[in-house]
């Protein structure tokens, strides 16, 4: 693809940054050589083997694994009583407020099953076969319970609970009676009742989204090798292998000493794989059965027990005047939570209207559990969903005034100063920028046929910033090796190495990036919330920069002058000026094959807790055609502009742009869980579960907008996550530009548009 | 002299209600030492449960954070991402 980048600051020219260099893992993954957490086998290994809750909700009476035990080359069965109790109490970041007393019964139920798939034992055999086998005896004895799956018949006061003490978190006073309604949020800014005073036109709708599964490529799997003296290794496919092994030693009482988890290769994530399931399971049957275990999930354990993002119930409202001023916005968003508390439904209140000045904002929020998989979090958690809802009503509202929907969306662009709902005010611009870039755009003006559309909405997400390790090693022929504690998930071991080549002003092709384990990098927080070019980009040029001082240093001692008078520049230690000497500058090469002579091994690391980082904004339009006798949408074309900051690697951030402009049109027009009426998932696979495909989809234009943010070296910001939320509110606004139909509920499927088609 | 503002509910739980306060601080350690004196327990909570916006910034709530004089530091609930 040609670079699409709109470059708005003053350009600044980098060797490496901003150019394509071939992806390292590019090879081994097109030649089926890359190694996944499926894939690693170790002597006497054992098979693990789940078995899953066949009910949405039921007691657990007892469970009986004498007869799982007692087959030959069976050699270990685990179930809730051999994890240690947790503490009930909710540490950690408010939207995921991880409460370990949940977090051990959604790895392995304890009282209840609470959702199908839930897991309740799990067995570890000399084969596949037998642990299945083993499984299947496993006797346990249910008491079958009512059931909710949907979040208002949940919030209802007849509603079958799921935890008979749950009393409303946020309310005051506190609730007398428990609910399913785990939590309430507020957020308020200015006065929401006097800004609707002051509206011309107010536009209110309600809307609902489905909960839909990150549909990652590759399903969780692990080997857990836990040896006599309590060191306990595991090799396992997830976002960040430091979380992995925080939660693991939680959950079965290990100290984080004792664990050292190497990441595998990692076939998607989109968030899902930020949480534990499998990890604490196969160390304890390795515990118990002084062997190693594998354990991995089929496609379809995948969707009946792996977190998909929460499906919502919500309410907007908003408030214009005929000019296009937003003066007032208000919502109530309800989120499910799935079986256990923690919904991504904060995200959702904060980010609804960041990217306008509204004066007057209120978002309130509840976090509602049901019988579903927990909510994982899947990009830009939350967002995407007020989004739909938010950007679906300024569209009604811009053609209530007979506004161009950009206008609109320009005109209250959000700029540096601008309050937003939680209180700060807005740091960093490029919302804007992403709205003029389409206004720019030829296609933006296309005149389209019968049964055509076009729509448009925009994004925010707060990207993230936070705690990254990065160790330098210089290799005695001048290549450089950088380790970094990031699992790769959007290419960030080729981002990694071209801020290593330019800050070290050598050849891209000199240094090679890797993700190392725990045990041999720092500490380094999740491949999530698009921090990892921004922050672990961060860590790496501090640790290029301590390997370039310790490189003059060693240039002055070979020249014998003061480390201070030597300067590095394009790859070089040079006199830094000629009243130092005249010397003729030493390489990288040069300077590693010296190493030992001037002091050993060059070697650095560096760790950042980031901060600065700056937010995601997107503003995407498509065109749409509707099928008038299948009710079938089909996108003609898809522009997606997308403030990055600076583009490290542009074909990856394009691949990121268009990634998620893909999962927000399936979001948008396809998927969704099918329960049927005993809480049982219907489509647990790809084949009823319907992703996009490639023959479904117009190549998606990718526009890079770029606003560097100043606290990063090169100016990088996150960008994988925030292109996801326009897309549900682009289509449905350009569905209704075609049809002059309202579709409010997700997804905007053949039957559901046929149907609003056949209404009127 | 810095102005330290928190969410209603945040204040609810733990400042009686009180949202903004003025403190005397070149970084984050001393804002949570001050807040931690008025209210004894307060900067462990605001360590654990926070990010902050200082000027609109976002900063993991460190100790080493510098806070500029006039600065408005905000402390919201933690964010995660996908």
């Amino acid at each position: 693809m040609n670079d699409t980048a709109i470059v708005t600051d003053s350009v600044k020219r980098f060797k490496w940054v901003g150019t394509r260099p071939i992806r390292p893992d590019g090879v081994p993954k097109v030649t089926g050589r890359a190694l996944y957490g499926a894939d690693l086998k170790l002597p006497g290994m054992l098979f693990g083997k789940v078995l899953r809750s066949p009910h949405a909700h039921a007691r657990i009476r007892s469970i009986d694994t004498s007869a799982a035990e007692a087959l030959p080359g069976v050699k270990a069965v685990v179930t809730s009583r051999d994890f240690p109790e947790q503490k009930f109490d909710y540490i950690g970041p408010e939207r995921v407020a991880v409460n370990f007393w949940h977090v051990t019964r959604n790895i392995m139920a304890r009282e209840k099953v609470l959702y199908e798939g839930h897991a309740v034992a799990a067995v570890a055999a000399t084969s596949a076969s037998i642990a299945e086998e083993a499984a299947r005896l496993i006797k346990v004895d249910y008491e079958v319970l009512p059931h909710v799956i949907d979040v208002d018949e949940a919030m209802a006061e007849e509603a079958p609970l799921l935890f008979e003490d749950m009393i409303t978190r946020g309310v005051e006073p506190a609730p007398s009676k428990p609910s399913n309604i785990s939590k309430r949020l507020e957020f308020a800014i200015g006065d929401v009742d006097a800004g609707f005073q002051q509206a011309d036109v107010i536009i209110e709708k309600t809307f609902k989204t489905a909960a839909v599964h990150q549909a990652y490529i590759e399903p969780h799997a692990c080997v857990a090798k836990y040896e006599a003296d309590g060191q306990c290794e595991v090799w396992s496919s997830s976002q960040g292998h430091f979380a992995m092994r925080a939660l693991t030693a939680q959950i079965i009482g290990a100290r984080l000493g004792d664990l050292r988890v190497t990441p595998a290769e990692i076939g998607g994530g989109f968030g899902g794989k930020t949480v534990t399931y499998l990890e604490p399971v196969a160390a304890t049957l390795s515990k118990k059965s002084g062997l190693p275990v594998r354990l991995q999930m089929s496609r379809e354990d995948v969707f009946r027990a792996s977190g998909p993002t929460s499906g919502a119930s919500m309410w907007v409202k908003i408030g214009v005047k005929k000019d296009g001023t937003i003066v007032a916005a208000d919502g109530v968003f309800k989120f499910q939570a799935g079986a256990f508390p923690g919904s991504p439904v904060m995200n959702g209140c904060l980010c609804a209207y960041a990217p306008y000045e509204i004066p007057n904002q209120r978002a309130v929020g509840y976090d509602v559990v049901s019988n579903r998989p927990k909510a994982a979090a899947y990009r830009a958690p939350g967002s995407p969903i007020s989004a739909f809802a938010v950007e679906s009503v300024l569209d009604m509202c811009a053609h209530e005034i007979g506004m161009d929907p950009l206008e609109l969306r320009l005109k209250n662009a959000c700029h540096i100063g601008t309050p937003t709902i939680a209180g700060p005010k807005h740091a960093h611009a490029g919302y804007a920028e992403t709205v003029q870039a389409l206004m720019n755009h030829p296609g933006y003006k296309v005149k389209l046929g019968p049964n055509q559309g076009r729509g448009v909405a925009s994004g925010y997400w707060f990207n993230g910033g936070g705690e990254s390790s990065a160790t330098l090693q210089l290799n005695a022929d001048g290549t450089v090796l950088i380790a970094t504690g990031s699992p790769d998930i959007g290419g960030s071991r080729a981002s990694m190495a071209i801020m290593a080549a330019e800050t070290l002003g050598i050849d891209y092709n000199q240094v090679r990036a890797i993700v190392a384990d725990t045990a041999s990098v720092g500490y380094t927080h999740v491949t999530g919330g698009s921090r990892v070019t921004f922050a672990t980009g961060m860590a790496v040029v501090n640790a290029t920069k301590s390997a370039i001082k310790e490189l003059c240093a060693r240039a002055a001692l070979i020249w014998g002058v003061e480390a201070d008078a030597v300067v590095w520049e394009d790859g070089f230690a040079k006199p830094a000026s000629s009243n130092v000497g005249d010397f003729k500058p030493l390489s990288l090469k040069e300077l590693a094959a010296k190493a030992a002579a001037t002091g050993g091994p060059i070697t650095t690391s560096a760790g950042v807790n980031a901060g600065g980082q700056a937010p995601g904004f997107s503003t995407q339009f498509c065109d749409v055609e509707v099928d008038p006798e299948t009710g079938k949408v089909t996108i003609l074309r898809f522009v997606a502009a997308q403030d990055v900051g600076r583009a490290i690697h542009p074909s990856y951030v394009e691949g990121q742009i268009q990634g998620g402009v893909v999962q927000g049109i399936g979001w948008a027009l396809n998927e969704e869980y099918i329960y049927n009426s005993k809480g049982q998932l219907d489509n647990p696979g790809f084949l009823d579960y319907r992703c996009p495909v490639a023959s479904d989809l117009p190549m998606i234009e990718p526009i890079l907008v770029e606003v560097p943010n100043p606290a990063h070296p090169y100016g990088a910001k996150g960008v994988g996550e925030v292109n996801i939320c326009p897309p549900m509110a682009a289509i449905a606004n350009a569905i209704a530009a075609a049809t002059g139909l309202r579709m409010t509920e997700l997804p905007m499927s053949p039957p559901k548009v046929l149907a609003a088609l056949s209404q009127g | 002299m810095a102005r330290i503002v928190f969410t209603s509910g945040f204040a609810r739980r733990y400042t009686q209600g009180v949202r903004e306060f003025e403190v005397e601080a070149k970084n984050l350690r001393g804002v949570l030492k001050a807040m931690d004196e008025m209210f004894p327990g307060l900067g462990e909570h605001l360590e654990e449960e926070t990010t902050v916006a200082i000027n609109g910034e976002l900063h993991e709530t460190g100790y080493f954070q510098a806070v500029p004089p006039g600065a408005e530091v905000f402390f919201i609930p933690k964010i995660e991402g996908g």
